[in-house]
């Protein structure tokens, strides 16, 4: 069997339109051998979960840098709604460390603050990608 | 893991989730992916398949979100294949076709799906095949196949569309000849984007030209003239669009159509067709036609088309024909009568035709021909014996 | 008595051999390494003589601050005459919050104020059309004219200078005008900024800021212009903005590059509509990010204000010596800053800001060292305003007037960025200027590529960041105090009064003034900012306003480049 690589979304929720980051991002998933859906920033929640599903993504990449954060336990409720809790979600940009436990707690699977290493977020997407690809049923 | 079957079933329903994760075991060619391509293959046939490729910058992605709301306002579901080139280096992709439909991604009767262009098992025509198969047998209307034309492979894709869109930009001035040879010749269509900008008139009046020059055909195919922003000249290609996939003449009735869905993934399948860049145009119950531009890899010694590739070329058409009814047929007896020299780089169309059968011989006629003035290079009488076994492809 | 030693004049051979001798020594002492270069490439050489640099190389260059072409600085006493404004940043909350820390700055001796909107209203979205947990948490919330009569209480908005962060259709001016009409304040007396109106620097390198479609944002920008010319003399309604690109990784030299091209495409759309040069030009102002490669980012203006006044002169046709002058506001940048040991960033700040003083900006923000965590706590925002008045006062840096000029290094660096400058200008005049660039997506590719590269070097080492790829230490994160967020009841309570002024005020005058905002928008020849002056002091809100704007000229949505 064919192992795809990884599928990636990397988006940005809620009002913030800072995007040098994820950009960045998505440019070094995609040196790595990834596949990337970019999206413009103020996407709805429900347009990443349909996004998503379409695309069977196995990791979201959630860019924030205001205060959008606050609005991921949406997303994650939205996936499990729509059947889609396998699919794995990070958080990158600003985020107060008081708020980082909050977003573990609703499911978030990490939070990387400015400064990470982009070789551990590119290790963390492709395990968190195998993970899915080996756990997740039909 | 589910059974083919289970995945069938859900797919049959239009659950959009398990047409997705169905999507990607067919992409991974994982264990349960023969089945599910011979499960899918029945209920194939139905959606119009709408190929859209030409040069980088054309303005598809925008014409496709345009031409997919006029198909939403007369009530047709639309999925979406966009392909995106993989770095040949990393492998890695950014598929960025879909974020230029931003307007449907509230709408549930739009399918988006992404696929990029590498590392798929038996190619991306196949790949895309696949995808389009399952979109099929959900029950989409459309399905839209989004390529740029810009190599080969990209271009064989169009090849597995009932209808082939070439989308370019004005200003490509003798560009025209810019767009990649072969497709020029197989196009149905042809639609001259950003209708705004000055050269717009130019680019469509050179298109014309250029199709009366290099095809025979009468009539050819037309040239539209669209501004997806503001929607212009997008309502007449929908409607266009729709008027073909309701026609029951060039694709066929209901089991023509699921021929066609055979056919397109056979062509597809072929290494060697593919080796010698021979390219589906159309195909149906029992006739198929083939198109192959003579290149320099054709010629033999003394410059002229080797016979063996009008050889191949005839055999490939025939072969397309005869198998659309989804089982093995193979030649048996055949003989070539070569009237005429084929000019290095003329483009060749071979069509081939059924001319009687029994119950295990089928007898076929393929006549080579070229495109722009229809003058007559070759045949082929062949007799073909039909084995009666299900299509291997259809199973692996 | 001894006579007074009077150097030797050195022949340049003389100074060649006294280099060669110099050059021997270090290559003993220092073994050979790649070569070092700065942020926008030009290579670094360890020591610059007179070989370098002998003089100005423009015949016109006088040497002079005050004269074409401005290289030393705009006016003839800069500093001396007039300190640079300090401008910082505000933005929090509902008005009141606003109107507290503005009033606080104004007593510590700021003498301008810049006015941050909440995220909610950069969108162009009224408070009630979002999510309340994203509101007020980054910038003020103002949703109409009697909001900025609460934002600006005591304030005398005749006398000072007002930066509002508001992109096109800049309602936000629109509702200061309404505030001042109310107070008697005539608006020629209305002095300040349109300091987010460029919206081709929104369009490809900040799309928070982008509203509108681009082809209705630059008509917009130039009907603000227009209006501006007429009714507001001491109002600057074009801030062109390098530091969006810059932020979004431009090397100093590609984002003063990109700017100067904004600059010209939108001299050439004023130029179009008929407007003379010499009213135009001299209310154009610009918006730097200033990063903390110090020589090179003083390099960067001194080339800028050069370039920029040639321009003016020769290709706008501008003959007044005003409108030849860069005048230019600086923010330190945020992008240099790290989370990990915070406080660095301090030392930080105070780097870039004399990078901003001695390239000569006219105002300048300062960055509080917690910008990396949340919106800057009171006692961080009043450190960076401090580091302004310690580099005036204790620092003497504003007794001379461009000290760096004649340094070999500095007027080297000059030259070769100014150059650098000229080519990337030169390939987007051969793109069709700027808007055609922007919509190519050739500027995105180009910043974006930057970007990536000064990852990559992060990454690998090559470039140290303390504290993040180097000097390490073990810190807690959560031990730095934070600024909490905006308080809930507060937000419920601009809410419902959000919504009793909505029912209040009189529905029929509003919807006649959108209904005017839209004629307006779809003729060729009415002003759209005029509409949008009346729709507010008829009571529309800034999402009432925007919306209609959208709805005729469309939705902003930027060009994606990875």
């Amino acid at each position: 069997m064919h192992e795809r690589p990884p599928k990636v979304i990397v988006t940005k929720i809620g009002l913030d339109g800072h995007d040098r980051g994820s950009r960045v991002v998505a440019a070094t998933l995609r040196d790595a051998g990834m596949e990337v859906i970019y999206t413009p920033p103020w996407q709805a929640v429900a347009s990443v979960v349909k996004l998503a599903m379409e695309e069977d993504a196995d990791v979201i990449g959630i860019s924030s840098l205001a205060t959008d954060h606050l609005i991921v336990p949406d997303l994650m409720a939205a996936l499990r709604e729509a059947g889609l809790a396998d699919v794995r979600v990070i958080v990158g940009g600003i985020v107060p460390a008081a708020d980082e436990a909050a977003l573990l707690a609703a499911g978030v699977a990490r939070v990387f603050h400015p400064g990470a290493d982009f070789d551990d977020i590119v290790d963390t997407v492709r395990r968190l990608a195998r993970e899915r690809a080996h756990g997740a049923t039909a | 893991m589910d059974s083919a079957a289970d995945t069938l079933a859900t797919i049959l329903a239009g659950d959009r989730r398990r047409i997705a994760r169905a999507i990607t075991a067919l992409e991974n060619g994982s264990a349960q992916a023969p089945a599910l391509r011979a499960a899918l293959a029945a209920h194939t046939g139905r959606a119009h398949v709408v190929g859209v490729t030409g040069p980088p910058g054309g303005g598809k992605s925008t014409l496709v979100s345009a031409l997919i709301k006029s198909l939403r306002a007369q009530g047709r579901t639309v999925a979406v294949v966009a392909v995106d080139p993989s770095s040949p280096y990393t492998g890695g992709a950014v598929l960025g076709d879909r974020i230029r439909m931003g307007e449907h991604q509230g709408d549930p009767g739009v399918f988006i799906r992404s696929l990029a262009s590498r590392g798929h098992l038996g190619g991306l025509s196949r790949a895309a095949a696949d995808v389009i198969d399952v979109f099929d047998a959900a029950g989409y209307d459309t399905v839209i196949t989004e390529t740029v034309g810009a190599g080969q492979s990209e271009v064989e894709i169009t090849q597995v569309a009932d209808t082939r869109l070439v989308v370019c930009p004005p200003g490509l001035g003798d560009d025209v000849q810019a767009i990649k040879a072969g497709l020029l010749e197989i196009a149905d269509a042809f639609v001259v984007s950003k209708a705004d900008l000055s050269d717009a008139a130019r680019t469509e009046s050179d298109l014309h030209a250029m199709l009366a020059l290099r095809r025979r055909q009468d009539p050819l195919p037309p040239v539209f003239r669209t501004q997806a922003t503001t929607g212009e000249g997008v309502a007449a290609l929908a409607d266009w669009l729709c008027a073909r996939s309701a026609r029951g003449t060039r694709l066929g009735s209901a089991e023509g159509r699921r021929a066609r869905a055979v056919v397109r993934r056979a062509i597809a399948a072929d290494a060697y067709a593919r080796h010698l860049g021979l390219t589906l145009v159309e195909a149906g119950r029992g006739h198929a036609t083939v198109q192959m531009t003579v290149g320099p890899e054709h010629l033999n010694f003394n410059g002229g088309c080797h016979g063996g590739a009008i050889f191949s070329l005839a055999d490939t058409a025939l072969g397309m024909a005869c198998n659309a009814e989804g089982e093995v047929a193979v030649l048996i007896d055949g003989h070539i009568s070569i009237t005429v020299a084929a000019a290095p780089g003329s483009v060749l169309v071979a069509r081939a035709e059924p001319v009687t059968h029994t119950r295990r011989l089928g007898i076929y006629r393929v006549v080579i021909s070229r495109a722009d003035n229809g003058a007559h290079i070759a045949s082929l009488n062949a007799t073909v014996y039909r084995t009666g076994k299900p299509l291997q492809l259809l199973t692996v | 008595m001894n006579a007074p030693h009077e150097p030797a004049a050195v022949t340049a051979d003389e100074l060649a051999q006294r280099v060669a001798r110099w050059r021997q020594a270090y290559d003993a002492a220092v073994p050979a390494a790649e070569p070092v270069r700065n942020r926008s490439g030009i290579e670094l050489k360890p020591l610059y003589t007179a070989l370098d640099w002998a003089g100005p190389s423009h015949p016109e260059d006088s040497g002079v601050p005050g004269e074409f072409p401005f290289t030393r600085g705009i006016y003839p006493s800069m500093y001396r005459g007039r300190s640079w404004s300090q401008r910082q940043l505000v933005g929090l909350g509902v008005p009141e919050d606003y109107n507290e820390r503005a009033r606080e700055l104004l007593a510590l001796g700021a003498s301008a104020l810049s006015f941050l909107p909440c995220n909610s209203v950069f969108r162009g979205y009224d408070a009630d059309e979002v999510p309340a947990a994203l509101l007020g948490t980054c910038g003020t919330v103002v949703n109409h004219a009697r909001d900025m009569e609460r934002a600006m209480a005591g304030v005398p908005i005749g006398d000072i200078s007002t930066a509002l962060n508001d992109p096109a259709p800049f309602t936000l001016l629109a509702f200061q005008l309404a505030v001042a009409r109310r107070r008697g304040v005539p608006w020629s007396q209305i002095a300040g900024t349109s300091n987010q109106s460029d919206c081709l620097s929104h369009f490809v390198a900040n799309h928070m800021f982008f509203r509108i479609a681009l082809p209705g944002a630059r008509r917009i920008v130039v009907d603000q212009i227009a209006f501006a010319n007429e009714h507001l003399p001491r109002w600057n309604p074009l801030s062109i903005v390098g530091q969006h690109m810059q932020q979004a990784g431009a090397t100093p030299a590609q984002a003063m590059a990109f700017t100067l091209a904004s600059g010209i495409q939108y001299a050439e759309d004023c130029l179009a509509r008929g407007m003379d040069p010499d009213r135009f030009l001299p209310r154009f102002t610009f918006f730097f990010d200033i990063s903390i490669s110090l020589f090179e980012e003083v390099a960067k203006f001194r080339a800028g204000r050069r370039i920029w006044a040639r321009l003016c002169r020769e290709r706008f046709g501008a003959k007044d010596p005003r409108s030849w002058r860069f005048k230019f506001h600086g923010q330190t940048s945020g992008v240099d800053l790290t989370r990990q040991q915070p406080l660095n960033n301090i030392a930080r700040v105070t780097v870039q800001a004399m990078a901003g003083i001695l390239g000569g900006l006219q105002s300048l923000h300062t960055d509080s060292y917690d910008e990396v965590f949340s919106t800057p706590t009171a006692e961080a925002a009043r450190i960076a305003v401090a580091t302004q008045n310690i580099l005036r006062e204790e620092a003497q840096l504003t007794e001379i007037i461009d000290p760096l000029g004649g340094s070999w290094y500095v007027e080297s660096l000059t030259d070769a960025m100014e150059r650098q400058i000229l080519e990337h200008i030169d390939r987007i005049d051969a793109a069709g200027g700027m808007g055609a660039a922007a919509q190519q997506g050739l500027v995105q590719r180009w910043i974006g590529d930057s970007a990536l590269a000064f990852q990559k070097r992060v990454d690998s080492g090559q470039q140290t960041i303390v504290g993040v790829n180097a000097y390490r230490v073990d810190e807690d994160p959560a031990s730095y105090p934070s600024l909490a967020y905006p308080d809930a009841t507060r937000m419920q309570a601009y809410l419902a009064d959000l919504a009793a002024y909505k029912a209040q005020r009189s529905a029929a005058a509003v919807a006649q003034a959108l209904d005017g905002l839209a004629a307006a928008a779809q003729s060729t020849d009415r002003n759209i900012f005029a509409a949008v002056v009346s729709a507010a002091e008829a009571g529309a809100t800034h999402g009432e306003i925007c919306a209609t704007l959208r709805r005729e000229l469309g939705f902003g949505q930027p060009l994606t480049v990875v």
